[in-house]
């Protein structure tokens, strides 16, 4: 049944309705499963490494630690105190190696450069590896995001 | 153009392509009889709506869920706590398991005591029997992969009852295990029977079970007359799937509700030097089957009792899956004894459950899942307010739409032949 200046028909009108409820409960339920999927990793708000073990680095020498789930590289700075970077490719997310005889990081993937402070060299990385902040709070190194420090 | 116009485009280009329309030609005109077993026929597809849920939250619980002897127990604990809302998720899929189950039991059974597997329709039935096996085994897989000690134990003796049978026995047991005893192996083994091997079989014979279905047609009531049943059928599309639509909001409401206030718990990790605990218990469709096990004596005669029990399910089994070989009587006729067999089968069952749960206990030290905060309880109220809610619009417009769609009907409006 079309009234004469309806645009659409009683059925239209229905069946547009119940679409559109069934359309919002399905929609609803889309919501949590995402939720569900899409879970938060949050990076750690620090990490705490003893001192005992990184004091006796030499001046220029690199040792590896966990970032998370990613590496990262501890650097002992010539005017004494430590740099630490996130040893991860800022082209396409490889980890990068520390070449000591090169006195460079080199990332295998793509040959991505990066000098001994992580300012990138030559191949594609478009970025420096990214820096974290290192504090020495008695007897631990930590190591948080810059932002945060 | 407009996005109508595309839009009919578009699907005149696809059904140039696949011819789609014969499907939905062949639902125009399939019968569904209205009389008073039309109540029965909806627990088909009640089961189709929850192999689908189970299928959808199973694939979620995988992508967080570690089958190993280690991490098991530990990933599902970090599912409830730690995943955002993983543990509505997994008590989704234990609920629909449940609901799957009791839907499967209701159809096997009135299905049997309408007599719907008599000529022609053997192959329906028997391919609906291994279904129900196919069933109870994702249950029973299903539930060692929590790997508390509750899982452990009933895995444990699930998979010795069939050492008891003779030659075969030993080798189906060592075949379920992936060794001499329940371990690791085990756990690899049942994780990939439960979303691999049975999803599969399963799939492949609801298949055939839907194809025969499709082919032979709904079945009438004994002593039906076939011409006053077809002038009051109704074609499934449109008029029952609006009915369908209403029973499986309905159901998922329920199902939502029950998983986010009776969520399933989690026991501590299950250790394999440890006693069973006290007091355990199956899943409630195994429930019968246990306690039947129980009142068996360690020895009848010659023999041991627990051989007597397994011959006698492994029997009662056969009977089910032959039985549209056993009664061949023609459509018409009736069968008294077979007819009253099924709810002589569920006294028994029901009264071996309840007998079998007097004394039983609830596992100590378990984690219970509950909303992680203020805000998440509060959010989940809303969202069941607001489920409700719409399933009641839906309920509503779909009542509509069967009053409308039956009226055309009557007045003979969807002559699937017209053009």
């Amino acid at each position: 049944m079309r009234l004469k200046h309806s645009l659409f028909t009683r059925r239209q009108f229905l069946d547009g309705l119940l679409g559109g409820w069934l359309a919002a409960l399905l929609l609803s339920f889309l919501y949590p499963i995402l939720k569900f999927i899409f879970r938060p990793t949050p990076e750690p708000d620090q990490v705490l490494l003893p001192l005992a073990e990184f004091a006796g680095m030499e001046t220029g020498q690199l040792k590896k630690f966990a970032w998370g789930t990613k590496p990262g590289f501890l650097r002992k700075m010539t005017e004494g105190g430590f740099m630490a970077l996130v040893g991860v490719c800022t082209h396409l997310d490889c980890n990068v190696a520390w070449l000591p005889d090169k006195n460079r990081f080199f990332c295998a993937c793509h040959e991505g450069w990066y000098d001994a402070n992580g300012v990138n060299i030559a191949g594609p990385p478009p970025k420096p590896l990214r820096r974290l902040a290192v504090s020495v709070e008695g007897e631990n190194l930590v190591i948080k995001p810059e932002a945060a420090a | 153009m407009s996005l109508r116009s595309a839009g009919r485009k578009s699907w005149a280009w696809l059904e140039e392509r696949l011819g789609m329309s014969v499907v939905m030609e062949f639902l125009r005109h399939k019968q569904i009889p209205r009389n008073r077993h039309t109540a029965w026929m909806y627990t088909g597809s009640v089961m189709l709506l929850f192999f689908g849920l189970q299928v959808i939250t199973g694939i979620l619980l995988a992508f967080y869920y570690k089958p190993t002897l280690e991490a098991a127990n530990k990933s599902v604990g970090e599912i409830m706590t730690k995943v955002p809302l993983g543990w509505i998720i997994r008590s989704v899929h234990s609920w629909s398991a449940t609901f799957m189950i009791a839907a499967v039991f209701v159809h096997m059974l009135s299905l049997w005591m309408i007599k719907s597997y008599r000529p022609p329709r053997e192959l329906t039935w028997m391919s609906g029997a291994v279904l129900l096996v196919f069933t109870l085994a994702f249950g029973f897989t299903g539930y060692l992969l929590p790997w508390d000690g509750l899982s452990l134990a009933a895995t444990k003796v699930g998979t010795d009852i069939p050492s008891a049978i003779p030659v075969v026995g030993a080798w189906a047991t060592k075949f379920l295990r992936g060794g001499d005893d329940v371990s690791g192996d085990t756990l690899s083994r049942f994780f990939t029977f439960h979303v691999c091997v049975l999803p599969l079989l399963a799939l492949a014979f609801i298949g055939v079970h839907l194809y025969l279905i499709q082919k032979l047609g709904m079945s009438l009531p004994v002593g039906a007359d076939e011409k006053e049943e077809a002038e009051r059928a109704l074609p499934f599309w449109p008029n029952f799937v609006y009915r369908e639509a209403i029973v499986w909001s309905g159901l998922v409401g329920v199902l939502v509700t029950l998983a986010v206030f009776l969520p399933p718990s989690l026991g501590q990790a299950a250790d394999l030097m440890a006693a069973a605990p006290e007091g355990i218990t199956p899943e409630w469709y195994f429930l019968f089957l246990f306690q039947t096990l129980k009142i068996f004596p360690a020895n009848m005669i010659f023999v041991t009792g627990e051989l007597v029990a397994v011959l006698l399910i492994i029997i009662g089994a056969a009977l089910l899956f032959f039985l549209p070989l056993i009664d061949t009587r023609p459509a018409e006729k009736k069968g008294k004894i077979i007819t009253w067999a099924a709810p002589a089968l569920v006294v028994y069952a029901v009264a071996m459950s309840v007998w079998s749960l007097t004394g039983a206990k609830a596992q100590p030290e378990s984690v219970v899942p509950a909303a992680a905060n203020i805000k998440e309880s509060t959010a989940i109220y809303v969202f069941i307010g607001w489920m409700w809610l719409a399933i009641g619009v839906l309920f509503y417009l779909l009542r509509l739409k069967i009053k409308e769609t039956d009226r055309l009907h009557d007045s003979r409006y969807f002559n699937p032949d017209k053009k």
